[in-house]
């Protein structure tokens, strides 16, 4: 047994690709970021390089801590993170500092480091959800003993994330109602569920739209729906230059940190990433990260299926399908199949607080699959 | 437990297929974005991101013949606002904007401070991202803006905006202004700056440039630019002390005589080089300002002037002898209905032709020539014809004005056009084309275009030299020329233009009083006639050196005479070129130089200037040397000379060298320079012989 397999133990798949991941995130991130530079600090992009890179490390390190962690406990743990996450969100909802009108961080009061407080009850709920639903599965069908309890921390979530952030909130939403599918909660209930979330965001935009201002987010959704659908090319000036830059990138790319595009892109470091990629590395690189992507999810399912518990399957499947949706809206988005959300590419896209707890939960999976290998059940058996 | 995880595993896989078609769905977009709407949105995107900016080049400059500059292209610059950029907050606005006012204010006083704010206030909640300040501030002072508040903050915190621009300045103006000229693009370009507009101006470069970050454009890549040249530097024949004594001294005249307007141009016998040229017209305050080139482009009835070139044909011709005996009369004479007078009332009584030229008698020297060519007019008028007096002399500045000398085919032509056009009326000829008639008298009957540009250099470098040419090798015979220059010399002695006499060399000339109809003057003057006082010779009469001519125009003071009005300035232009050119003088002898010899201190500097100042005073230099720039140290018996080396690409060294000529020096080279201190540098940043990097910037501090 060699020193690699002794420390990075579970799925290896799993880990290339989150090492891929990471790899591209450097590349692209650093030559993206020039604009961000310029304004900020001079041009200096070794600054963001460095902070990029740190969190990535980070991120890394969080990896290995929590995937050397028994997945049983996150059960546990699930529950205080839940009851902590609620609080937050009502406390970033009133008072949370205002990037883009949306507020969606907090500032954490010693550090002064601001964080999405979506983030951790995104990473709180799905986690819970597993929990629940495998708790239930004796009488999932059910709608008081099963669907209630399941499905209100759902909506208490959604329902504080959504002024904030739509895209989140909706995101997380179907997140979950793919999870109750997978976990077998009564078709009947979830199709309801699918019929209300629709209503309660009808009325939230119909409010927005009948006193404009009061929620400013409702604004903005509704421009950019607007934009999308009437496909105006001056006035989709985010999508237009990112389809410029995958037609200018071809079929190979214009090769690393020759992106043009980057330069009239807002947040190319972020929302519009995948874009850079197919710009500097062609439809190759766009169909090579497509498929990393793909791999992942695939793995997870592998994972969840070798899971003797379904609190394991399902934990899994909703990390892994939760990351790789948002990628697939994230680069929806950068194709122009989608209006613009921002919504990062997990993994790749600049920005703390969401690389960490992707990071963290790429540990979560980890855990899982490393319960099924036999050397490690034997020092698990052990201890 | 294992019934449950079937159930989940079908319900996975049906995701999983959901997540793939998914992402098939973001591939063919891909596809669909390359492959179908690609080449539009490639095009777009090279519309909006890459352009080719052209890079101007640096007009040349325009020296005098010592090498005074006297055009050349500074840069200036028009300072902005861009009140909007999003880093300047209302905070840091509102705290600084009264401290950037006071110094604005103070650097330009133009505006109180309260102005500058509210003008700025306004500005910033107008929403402006390019206000305007401030245009053609000079570098320094574009250097001290820069610290002020907020603008040191630069364009993207603190909305501060420059832009540079090239300007035209002449550093000796108003010194031959006009015939040093402008060029303005699309518009009346005028003097050597428009003849010479295509050496000057170079030749324009080009880059292709990209947007970046922050709207800024850079270079796309080395491959893609066409470098700007630099225009050449035109050397004008203009002599920078000739030209101040000549101006300094028809400035003097003209405000003596309270003259609306007046010219002076001073020749080079052998080559025709215009030594000076002034013009000058009063103006607002009855203050004299260069606005329009009367040398070159004013047509009058020359009036006496003319004189001598019927003198000549009819000399040349044989019709006449200098002895003719000629009965001047009363003082007037009739040629039909038409009495022509003396200025001397009653006349002169019968005098010789030589005497009747020297007193400027109309009556003897129409009657002359009407005695000679009455029967065929023609001979004449050819005979004019034949000494270029009707072309042209296509000097290099736009607008010289038609000569117009009259002939029997003329509708015009009456009888009594003969006589008064022999006394330089009814035809109309400019100053310069008078000059370049006496000057060619002067150069033995060899007329020489009038020529204002010495050579074309290109960095130090020359690329042609501007040939003396001959108009007409010949004007007249030997003989010819020697009689009428006595006749020019005794005009002087004994004429109408004693008042010249009695320097340490002798001028020949001759005065010309012309009465012009007021017309073209206005209402200004009350009488119908003004003057035009001129005259026009050359000196030393015995070895011609310069010729020179000057013409004043509607002199107000009751006092018209040539002799009076135009005499004294061509006297002391005279006297002051003659005591200044040192080739006027005879060569010291040896013994005599000896006597006087002590071997001076000097400092460095440019090698030909250095080397005019030894061998004017006769010190004799050691060592040869091919580079511009020397420095010196003195020997028992003579000055040694090393050549200093002024590499395009190293730093040179300055120290000893005044400020101005290491500004130059050291700007050529692409460095700023910041300096302390008055006098003469004495320590310098950047050690001499270093590699220059371009943009860098050297400090030199100065003492006395």
């Amino acid at each position: 047994m060699n020193v690699l397999e002794k420390y990075f133990r579970g799925d290896k798949v799993v880990w290339v690709v989150v090492m891929l991941l990471s790899i591209t995130s450097i590349l692209t991130v650093y030559s993206s970021i020039v604009t961000l530079a310029y304004k900020h600090t001079d041009g200096n992009t070794f600054y963001y390089l460095i902070k990029h890179s740190s969190f990535l490390i980070i991120g890394l390190l969080l990896t290995y801590f929590t995937h050397n962690i028994k997945y049983t406990y996150f059960s546990k743990l699930s529950q205080l993170l839940l009851y902590l996450s609620i609080p937050l969100l009502l406390l970033t909802l009133v008072m949370g500092s205002t990037i883009n009108d949306a507020s969606r961080w907090l500032t954490i009061p010693i550090l002064n480091y601001t964080f999405q407080t979506s983030d951790l009850a995104k990473f709180a709920l799905i986690m819970y959800l597993a929990r629940i639903i495998s708790k239930k599965q004796d009488n999932i069908k059910d709608f008081k003993s099963a669907f209630i309890p399941i499905i209100l921390p759902v909506l208490v979530v959604c329902g504080l994330i959504l002024p904030a952030n739509l895209s989140t909130a909706a995101l997380l939403f179907i997140t979950s109602i793919i999870l109750m599918f997978i976990g077998r909660v009564n078709i009947k209930y979830i199709l309801s569920l699918i019929g209300i979330g629709v209503a309660g965001l009808t009325v939230v935009i119909l409010i927005g739209m009948a006193f404009p201002g009061t929620i400013k987010r409702v604004d903005t959704w509704v421009n950019r729906i607007e934009d999308f659908r009437e496909g105006n090319v001056t006035e989709n000036y985010q999508s237009e230059q990112s389809k410029i830059a995958i037609a200018t990138g071809g079929v190979f790319g214009k090769g690393p940190g020759k992106s043009t595009q980057r330069n009239f892109l807002p947040h190319p470091y972020s929302d519009f990433i995948y874009a850079i990629v197919i710009e500097e590395y062609g439809l190759i690189g766009g169909i090579l990260l497509l498929f990393l992507y793909l791999i992942l999810l695939f793995r997870g399912i592998r994972i969840s299926s070798t899971s003797d518990k379904p609190f394991g399957t399902l934990l899994v499947f909703g990390f892994s399908f939760s990351l790789v949706f948002q990628a697939m809206i994230n680069m929806a988005v950068a194709v122009n199949l989608f209006p613009v959300t921002g919504q990062p590419l997990p993994m790749v896209s600049m920005g703390g607080t969401s690389i960490l707890f992707t990071f963290i939960a790429m540990g979560v999976i980890l855990s899982v699959s490393k319960q099924h290998e036999p050397q490690n059940s034997l020092a698990d058996a052990a201890a | 437990m294992t019934e449950y995880k079937k159930d989940i595993m079908w319900r996975t896989y049906v995701v999983y297929i959901g997540i793939c078609l998914f992402g098939g769905a973001i591939l063919f977009q891909a596809f669909r974005v390359q492959f179908v709407e690609g080449s539009e949105l490639k095009e777009r995107a090279e519309k909006s991101t890459i352009s080719v900016k052209s890079i101007e080049a640096v007009r040349g400059n325009i020296y005098s013949r010592n090498g005074s500059l006297f055009a050349t292209s500074v840069p200036v610059y028009d300072i902005r606002m861009d009140l909007k950029t999003e880093a300047l907050t209302d905070e840091v606005f509102s705290e600084n904007i009264k401290a950037l006012c006071v110094n604005l204010s103070e650097t330009f006083q133009d505006k109180s401070w309260q102005q500058y704010k509210e003008e700025l206030t306004k500005a910033r909640a107008r929403g402006e991202r390019y206000h305007l300040i401030k245009r053609n501030i000079s570098y320094t002072q574009l250097q001290k803006v820069k610290t002020f508040p907020i603008f040191k903050l630069g364009q993207y915190k603190g909305g501060f905006i420059y832009e540079q621009k090239n300007k035209r300045k002449q550093p000796f103006w108003p010194l031959a202004a006009r015939t040093i000229g402008n060029y303005r693009e699309n518009s009346s370009s005028v003097g050597l700056e428009d003849f010479y507009n295509k050496e000057l101006q170079g030749v324009n470069g080009s880059r292709l440039m990209q947007k970046i970050a922050g709207g800024v454009w850079m270079p796309l890549s080395d491959e893609n630019e066409q470098e700007p040249q630099s225009g050449y530097d035109v050397y004008s024949t203009i002599d920078v002390n000739i030209q101040d004594v000549a101006q300094n001294a028809l400035y003097n005249q003209l405000k003596l005589h309270n003259a609306d307007h007046g010219c002076v141009a001073v020749m080079e016998v052998e080559t025709g080089k215009i030594r000076a040229i002034s013009n000058l017209k009063k103006g607002r305050n009855d203050e004299y300002y260069e606005s329009y080139n009367y040398v070159v482009g004013e047509s009058t009835e020359p009036g006496s002037t003319f004189k001598l070139a019927s003198l000549m044909v009819a000399l040349e011709k044989g019709y006449v002898s200098l002895d003719d005996k000629i009965n001047t009369e009363d003082g007037s004479t009739k040629f039909y209905d038409r009495t022509m007078y003396d200025s001397k009332r009653g006349g002169h009584g019968i005098i010789t032709l030589r005497e009747a030229f020297e007193v400027s008698s109309n009556v003897a020297i129409s009657k002359a020539i009407v005695n000679a060519f009455k029967k065929n007019p023609t001979e004449f008028t050819d005979a004019l014809y034949k000494m270029n007096l009707n072309e042209k002399t296509g000097v290099a500045i736009k607008g010289e004005g038609k000569p117009y000398i009259k002939n029997p085919e003329d509708n015009t032509w009456s009888g009594v056009t003969l006589p008064w056009m022999s006394i330089g009326y009814e035809i109309q000829l400019t100053p310069l084309q008078i000059l370049t008639f006496y000057n060619a008298v002067a150069n033995g009957g060899k007329m020489m275009k009038p020529q204002l540009a010495e050579k074309i250099m290109n960095k130090g470098k020359l690329v042609r030299e501007v040939k003396p040419e001959i108009l007409n090798p010949s004007i007249a015979s030997k003989e010819t020329i020697e009689l009428v220059k006595e006749c020019l010399v005794d005009v002087v002695e004994n004429g109408t233009a004693k008042n010249l006499k009695g320097m340490n060399f002798k001028i020949a000339g001759k005065t010309g009083t012309a009465q012009i109809a007021n017309s073209k003057y206005g209402y200004k003057y009350e009488s119908k006639i003004s003057y035009q006082a001129s005259f026009v010779g050359y000196f030393p009469a015995e070895k011609p050196k310069y010729s020179c001519i000057v013409v004043i125009n509607a002199p107000s003071n009751n006092v018209y005479y040539g002799n009076q009005v135009a005499g004294p300035i061509f006297k002391e232009v005279a006297n002051k070129v003659f005591a200044v050119d040192l080739k006027l003088h005879d060569v010291l002898t040896t013994q005599e130089h000896q006597a006087m010899s002590t071997i001076p201190y000097s400092k460095s500097g440019n090698k030909d200037d250095l080397l005019t100042v030894f061998n004017a005073f006769k010190i004799k230099t050691d060592g040869e040397t091919s580079s511009e720039w020397i420095s010196t140290s003195t020997e028992e018996e003579k000055v040694k000379i090393n050549s200093q080396s002024m590499e395009k690409n190293l730093v040179p060294n300055v120290v000893e060298m005044g400020i101005m000529d290491a500004i130059y020096l050291l700007e050529n080279r692409g460095l700023s320079v910041k300096f302390s201190g008055k006098g003469v540098i004495k320590t310098q940043s950047l050690p001499a012989g270093e590699i220059v990097k371009k943009g860098s910037t050297i400090y030199l501090e100065l003492s006395s």
